[in-house]
């Protein structure tokens, strides 16, 4: 009975076009702008970086040579003046993401299913405001805020939280509260778009079957708003991990991040072979780590996905 | 005892016996009382004072154009919205107050809202999961209330993967499986083609009978309803316009707007007489089987015959009748139907009559032919002008403005 169904509205066959053969293009060509950027402005980059970092810096005035090729870089870039540096970037990376993570789940859940939907765009635009300063202006702002003789020390000290001035500024904790206040709206514009799509009725199914409040949010909120908690993670953790303006401004000795370390042997001792072995080592780092969290994250839901999972297997 | 009183109750005496004095003891399991349930959304009374008792087993529809509150009425009873005031008892438990997961009803969204991250099974499997029931007993029901929507084969398919009237059956068949006492439908078949919702129409029926369990069914469509209720709730602005069965809401319509609501009706105007079953019109006189409540002598009423009382037959001589319920006219349209052949007889002031007649002892008449319709007292209701005015200005605001399509499927 399908076949025939299927037989009867069988779409009609494609009329023939009438533009001459030769005027054809695949359909890949409308990819072809943006293969060619791609190409020209990342993967070229990128392959010469990797290929840098294979040599080395020649003499005083030289940036890089690639006569001889070697891992030397690699292990300079990992020896212990410079590995504390990566662990630190590691750190600020891990913390900032999980911290914007912690705040902005429940406030995208708020925004999408609790909040009065007349106000949504206020909401949205007050996430937004931050985001249309400049990046180096806000984190100046920061500077300010956080320094010794700063507001917040002035404030905690007069409430008598502290007695003497605070000491955070130039230090990780400085630039973790800078990451996260750089880059918290990134997380939560996707996050939000992610649960306005769980659509009411999905929701209040789950309910009127017996599913209790945290029991929907697990089995059918979360699972349906994961690409886009996923995109929020990475469009978060990447940039962070290279981020070197946050960390330059507010973070000081304690506080260097690997995109400081690169920009610095870019720019002050010019060596290109050595920054870029940092770059390449970023890079690995960052697509490692990304790795793990996703292998973390599916095994994590194991148990969940087990309870669920419910196959009857009859093709009768 | 309450039953007893509802079956008597006159029709349009907007549903429900007062039942203040029954106790939450006496409702057996499957039954629906709501008393003097409103519900405000800001200044707007969506659901006004409604009183309703659903006996355990029946089918009973919510029938009403979009924005009468139907579906308000039914989400209050899912437990998504609560009464701004008003009592409501689901087998005899007051359940106001109580969240939609620990009620026992269940519910068949009108997109479906099947979990697109799970496969049939799994949808079909999860108010089981829910409630913590054993693995091993989960495979054997699942199975079971697939096998009763026969969809069985197609059970680790993803929702996606199925077509509307698929979907459809599971949705079904996952509100089925927590064994609810009642089961809420909230316009289920409106997203499906006609021959399809004609044969889940009689599906849903049998299904129903077999399975014993009350059925609350929200629709626009009258066919539906009268397809497949026990009795309908014909609902307007927030409030019951009539409950009743089918037949009697067919052939005793309370009120103008349910005469014109539910079927086709020809409204004739004219003035009551002294005798308020009998109405005087331009074309002569109406009688009709009884009075509406509403009637006074000497006010301006309408009287509302259904196309199908209608005979028509070819005028004899040109005698004017002065029998009541006699209409002389002219043929001005003839349209096959099918079974049923339809004339329109234009009886003069623009007025026109709608005749419908099986198609074997139809006369056989052309356009022009000059007729005699005539139809029975019993067929004909009288009504308040007004009542029927405004009926008649709702009934087309309701039919320009179809429900709209529910916000779930849009992306």
């Amino acid at each position: 009975m399908t076949t025939t169904v299927e037989g009867r509205t069988a779409p009609p066959r494609k009329a023939p076009s009438k533009r001459p053969r030769w005027l054809k293009l695949p359909s890949f060509a409308l990819a072809i702008p943006a293969w060619a950027w791609l190409f020209a402005f990342f993967v070229a980059p990128v392959a010469l970086v990797v290929w840098f970092s294979f040599g080395y810096k020649p003499g005083i005035f030289g940036t890089h040579a690639n006569d001889v090729l070697s891992f030397d870089r690699y292990a300079e870039a990992l020896s212990p003046t410079f590995f504390t540096t990566f662990q630190n970037t590691l750190w600020v990376g891990v913390v900032g993401t999980l911290i914007c993570l912690a705040i902005s789940i429940p406030f995208a859940y708020w925004l999408a299913f609790k909040a009065p939907i007349a106000r949504r765009g206020i909401l949205l635009a007050m996430v937004m405001i931050p985001f249309w300063t400049n990046f180096l202006v806000r984190t100046i702002g920061w500077q300010i805020i956080l320094a010794p003789s700063g507001i917040l020390s002035e404030a905690l000290q007069s409430i008598g939280m502290l007695n003497e001035p605070l000491e955070i500024l130039y230090t990780r904790t400085a630039v973790l509260i800078g990451v996260v206040y750089n880059y918290l709206p990134l997380m939560i514009l996707p996050m939000f778009v992610a649960f306005d799509r769980v659509s009411l009725p999905m929701r209040e199914a789950s309910k009127d079957l017996g599913a209790g409040r945290w029991s929907t949010f697990m089995n059918v909120t979360l699972p349906l708003a994961k690409p886009g908690i996923v995109v929020g993670i990475l469009l978060v953790y990447i940039p962070l991990m290279g981020d070197y303006i946050t960390a330059t401004v507010l973070g000081g000795a304690k506080g260097n991040m690997a995109g400081q370390m690169v920009a610095n042997q870019f720019q002050t001792a010019q060596n290109w072979a050595l920054g870029s072995a940092m770059a390449v080592v970023l890079v690995l780092t960052i697509l490692t780590t990304v790795g793990i969290a996703a292998l973390v994250a599916w095994l994590a839901a194991w148990p969940l996905r087990a309870n669920q999972r419910l196959v009857l297997g009859d093709k009768s | 005892m309450t039953e007893s009183a509802q079956n008597t109750a006159p029709a349009g005496s907007a549903a429900g016996g007062s039942s203040a004095e029954m106790t939450g003891a006496s409702e057996p399991e499957g039954s629906v009382v709501l008393e003097g349930v409103t519900k405000k959304f800001g200044g707007a009374i969506a659901v006004d004072n409604i009183s309703l008792n659903v006996r355990p087993g029946e089918f009973l529809s919510l029938l009403g154009p979009s924005g009468c509150g139907k579906t308000t009425t039914l989400r209050m009873l899912a437990g998504f919205e609560e009464p701004t005031s008003g009592s409501i008892r689901i087998s005899g438990q007051d359940v106001v107050g109580i969240p939609p997961h620990k009620r026992n009803v269940n519910t068949v969204f009108q997109a479906y809202a099947l979990f697109p991250h799970m496969s049939v099974a799994e949808n079909v499997a999860y108010g089981l999961r829910q409630k913590g029931t054993p693995k091993s007993e989960i495979r054997e029901r699942v199975t079971e209330s697939l096998d009763l929507v026969q969809m069985r084969s197609f059970a680790d398919r993803k929702p996606t993967q199925l077509s509307g009237g698929q979907q459809q059956r599971i949705a079904l068949a996952r509100a089925l499986i927590n064994r609810p006492a009642v089961l809420l439908l909230d316009e289920p078949l409106g997203a499906l083609d006609r021959q399809l919702r004609e044969e889940m129409q009689i599906e849903l029926k049998l299904l129903q009978s077999r399975l014993g369990i009350t059925f609350i069914f929200v629709t626009h469509d009258q066919g539906e309803a009268l397809s497949m209720s026990d009795r309908i709730a014909i609902m307007r602005k927030g409030r019951i316009e009539q409950l009743d069965d089918a037949d009697s809401i067919y052939d005793s319509p309370a009120s103008a707007y349910v005469a014109g609501f539910i079927g086709q009706q020809n409204f004739i105007a004219g003035t009551m007489t002294n005798d308020l079953s009998v109405m005087e019109s331009p074309f002569g006189i109406i009688n009709a089987s009884g009075p509406h409540e509403d009637l006074a002598a000497g006010m301006d009423a309408q009287a509302a015959v259904r196309p199908e009382a209608v005979a028509v037959a070819l005028a004899t001589g040109d005698s004017t009748s002065t029998a009541a319920n006699q209409i002389r006219g002219e043929v001005i349209g003839v349209s096959h139907q099918g079974e049923t052949l339809q004339f329109l007889v234009s009886i003069g002031n623009d007025q026109t009559l709608l005749s419908r007649v099986p198609r074997p002892n139809a006369p056989r008449l052309a356009v022009g032919d000059s007729v005699l319709c005539t139809w029975d007292t019993a067929s004909v209701h009288l009504f308040p002008s007004d009542q029927a005015s405004q009926a008649q200005a709702d009934i087309a605001r309701a039919v320009s403005n179809p429900a709209p399509p529910t916000s779930s499927i849009s992306l």
